[in-house]
């Protein structure tokens, strides 16, 4: 441990000098070793503040640089702007309303927030839900699959000074929240999916306007990424940038298109198959280098294999029930039970006990976003200051769900 | 009953500002004939004419300056508007479309919020210093505008070290930009300042080198002279014989403009907004004015050093000339103003009558006199471009420098940015060696051509 960072509880400081405002010191004496050893600054070392409100982090994440001149030396990432306790909440609430809390987490991609507690809920009262509805849960999901990873285009384009790709993504996503809407009832936070089924069956809008954007699927994002994936620019800042090594990944706990780009074809639908996932034809999407181009390239491919999916969905769909008949008050026998979804991010899981009540004894969610957004510890110092935004702009967080 | 006494007359707003007028116009007229029935006025007016024609460079001089002081602000305008909508139009937005046609007007209200904010001095900052900046950036944005041609004799000064002083003036803003974030006492500011110090001076070489080759084509540093030597077709323009050179100038220009994408000084996803963090208010739109008015001046000395400036690709292959003296052209005009009018209606109202029988002639006439009105224009119109060297070639030097402004609003609504080690990389591994090359090569040449 080097020099004492000085402590913004000495009233002088803050007389003297104003600079420490400025320089992020939390106000209080160091907690950790570690906490000495960031906001101890060497010679020629300076803290830059980033958020928690920033153009480019995505939401509320904070990062504190510790950089000399332009170069990162550490990085100290904090979280907890938007923690709203969500899992205690849900302890309070009765299965079905649990899900309700749930679904603002990743709010880019909301049924997926829904599903795993579903399922999880699902296993505990040992349901089988309908075949339909499972058609149905793949399909809206896989929609959505397809408007995050466009939205993430947008925002990997904007975070790297690209103003148009931000707006063509949001014409894509409009189009298919519109289209959601008409399934769901709900533009963002649909709430569609139920213990033993889904809210709603197929109707005519929706179907008029998913026809409608089949025979154009990922026009948009044709378009973006004629925009990126050629562009010198582009490229050159993204390849070889921020790399991870596969065993980096697997000991950091990464998931979903992050891993996948490391070589790990670790997929959920694929590795611990839900749903109606494994009569569906679909590859995953792998890339070698592990570096922000092939994270951003792996999720560009994977919007067409959503694609896919969704025309077989829409091929083999069943008649039938969309809902399990099941009580209005659902009480679980005591136990408990794990579900796992493959994400847009990545492996989101949600873990539940019972104790025999009407509410979730305890109620866990395992977010895709925290665990991805641990790599940037590694892999940022040695890199410039704008690739924080490249990086974590590829890394895909959404800090609703970081935060819970 | 209650009795309502009675207000004093009301006069309408109109009628006082009339009476107002009128009495100014009375005092005024009375001093007039007064000074002039005395003989003060015109001893006044001689000596006045006397010392203006004494002092004629600084008078043209001043009036220059007022001119291109008072231009660059619709000039700011125009361009924000630009790209306002050209963005919104690539992005597949509407844009702005509220204020006046197309939303032709949103930059001007701009404008005007920009001033109605509060002007806010952060606690911790260089209050000089910080004042002082945004004047700097934007004074050595106008100053440069100084010497750059936009028509045959429509210049500010024709310096005879024209480009030499554009560069040196228009390096000055780079100045303001550091003070900027020096002075605000925030870290978004001070790393977008030193940013902005080292790419304006890396870029200032390339740019500065890739010109040389101009020079020693044109023979001279003066920027009227380096028009007038590429005078003739769009062959003659320097930018057949130094592509090299121009592609080195544009890239430079942007970089040296901050623009998209060596935008780096105020990258907004990663510094914030860079040294305009902490500004608020009217000196904030300072920066951005001079922005959009080195955007303009940029692209007008690529106009002029690569583009032939004012002169029109293909010249005009009938040039008409008039030589006149001053009665015979009254004459000329007179006759104009009195008999073309009525010849010409009455000529344009025969087909008409002809047509439509039913017209009493005195209408035909009347729709005649009405369509010789645009036809007119359109005529005068015509022959001021084709007769008038200085209108014809600030058409041509506003169009080509648009299409240049055009270009980097078009960059930006289509590039990421480039990173800071690129971009020093881009100025010093590439831009400097191939300016050199190229001045090499066009060295070599001069030699061969003309030993």
């Amino acid at each position: 441990m080097a020099v004492q960072s000085p402590s913004l509880d000495d009233p002088r400081v803050l007389v003297d000098t104003p600079a420490a405002i400025v320089d992020a010191i939390p106000p209080y004496a160091p907690r950790s070793e570690r906490e000495a050893e960031f906001y101890a600054l060497g010679d020629g070392q300076m803290l830059l503040n980033i958020g928690p409100h920033h153009p480019a982090t995505h939401g509320v994440l904070r990062i504190v640089l510790k950089i000399e001149g332009e170069r990162i030396v550490d990085l100290d990432p904090v979280l907890g702007y938007l923690h709203r306790g969500v899992e205690k909440l849900a302890e309070n609430a009765d299965y079905h309303h649990s899900i309700a809390y749930t679904d603002p987490l990743e709010y880019v991609s909301s049924l997926f927030n829904e599903l795993a507690p579903v399922m999880a809920f699902e296993r505990l009262l040992d349901l089988r839900v309908p075949r339909r509805a499972e058609y149905l849960r793949v399909l809206s999901c896989e929609l959505l699959r397809v408007s995050s990873h466009i939205l993430f285009m947008g925002f990997m384009a904007l975070d790297m000074g690209g103003l148009t790709p931000i707006l063509y993504s949001f014409i894509e996503r409009d189009e298919m929240v519109d289209m959601l809407a008409a399934l769901t009832g709900q533009r963002m936070l649909f709430n569609y999916m139920r213990i033993g089924g889904v809210n709603g069956d197929l109707n005519h809008e929706f179907l008029s306007r998913l026809g409608d954007w089949m025979s154009r699927a990922g026009r948009q994002a044709e378009a973006i990424s004629t925009l990126l994936n050629e562009n010198e620019i582009f490229v050159k800042r993204t390849r070889g940038l921020g790399a991870i090594s596969r065993g980096q990944a697997l000991n950091l706990g990464l998931t979903g298109p992050n891993l996948r780009a490391c070589g790990v074809p670790f997929d959920v639908r694929r590795a611990h198959p839900y749903s109606v996932y494994p009569e569906l034809d679909f590859d995953v999407v792998t890339a070698d280098e592990g570096d922000t181009y092939a994270r951003y390239l792996v999720r560009v491919e994977e919007i067409k294999q959503s694609i896919r999916i969704i025309d077989q969905v829409l091929h083999e769909m069943p008649d039938g029930p969309v809902m399990a008949r099941i009580p209005r008050r659902i009480t679980p026998p005591p136990g408990r039970a794990w579900a796992a979804i493959e994400s847009p991010r990545g492996q989101y899981g949600c873990y539940a006990m019972s104790d025999g009540t009407d509410q979730p004894y305890r109620f866990r969610i395992h977010d895709p976003s925290f665990v991805n957004l641990q790599a940037l510890v590694p892999i940022l110092p040695g890199c410039l200051i704008a690739d924080t935004m490249a990086v974590n702009a590829s890394l895909d967080p959404i800090m609703g769900g970081v935060d819970k | 009953m209650n009795v309502v006494p009675r207000s004093a007359p009301r006069i309408p707003a109109l009628w006082l500002l009339l009476f107002a007028l009128g009495g100014l116009g009375t005092l005024v007229l009375l001093v007039l004939i007064v000074g002039i029935l005395s003989g003060v006025i015109p001893a006044i007016v001689i000596w006045l004419g006397g010392v203006i024609l004494a002092n004629i460079a600084i008078v043209r001089f001043i009036v220059a300056a007022t001119a291109i002081l008072l231009f660059t602000i619709p000039t700011a305008f125009v361009i924000i508007f630009m790209e306002l909508k050209v963005i919104a139009f690539m992005n597949l937005r509407i844009g702005p479309n509220r204020v006046g046609p197309w939303g032709a007007l949103a930059s001007v209200v701009h404008g005007l919020k920009v001033l109605s904010k509060e002007d806010f001095t952060p606690t911790g900052a260089d209050p000089t210093v910080f004042t002082l900046a945004p004047v700097a950036t934007f004074v050595g944005s106008v100053m440069a505008f100084m010497v750059l041609p936009f028509g045959p004799g429509l210049f500010g000064v024709d310096l005879n070290v024209g480009l030499l002083y554009f560069f040196a003036v228009g390096g000055l803003g780079v100045v303001g930009l550091l003070m900027a974030g020096w002075a605000s006492f925030n870290k978004y500011s001070l790393l977008g300042g030193l940013r902005s110090a080292a790419q304006m001076v890396s870029y200032e070489i390339p740019l500065t080198l890739s010109v040389v080759g101009v020079i020693m084509l044109a023979g001279t540093l003066s920027l009227n002279g380096i028009v007038q030597a590429q005078s003739g077709s769009f062959l003659d323009w320097f930018v057949v014989r130094q592509p090299l050179a121009f592609l080195i100038f544009f890239i430079a220009a942007t970089a040296e403009a901050n623009r998209t994408p060596f935008d780096l000084t105020e990258a907004d996803s990663e510094i914030v907004a860079g040294f305009a963090t902490e500004y608020s208010g009217m000196r904030f739109g300072f920066f951005f004015f001079a922005e959009y008015v080195n955007v303009f001046l940029l692209s007008g000395l690529a106009v002029v050093l690569f583009f032939g400036g004012w002169t029109s690709p293909i010249p005009w292959p009938w040039p008409i000339h008039f030589a006149l003296s001053p009665l015979e052209s009254l004459i000329a005009i007179l006759v104009l103003l009195i008999v073309v009018p009525v010849v010409a209606s009455f000529l344009l109202a025969i087909p008409i009558w002809v047509i439509r029988t039913r017209l009493s002639f005195a209408r035909a006439f009347a729709m005649g006199m009405l369509l010789f009105g645009p036809l007119a224009t359109a005529a005068v119109l015509i022959y001021l471009v084709i007769n008038l060297d200085a209108l014809l070639g600030i058409i041509w030097f506003f169009a080509k420098a648009y299409v240049f402004v055009f270009t980097f609003v078009w960059m930006r609504a289509t590039l990421p940015r480039v990173r800071i080690d690129q971009l020093m990389g881009l100025a010093w591994k590439w831009l400097l060696p191939a300016s050199l090359v190229n001045l090499f090569i066009t060295a070599l040449a001069i030699l061969v051509v003309h030993p």
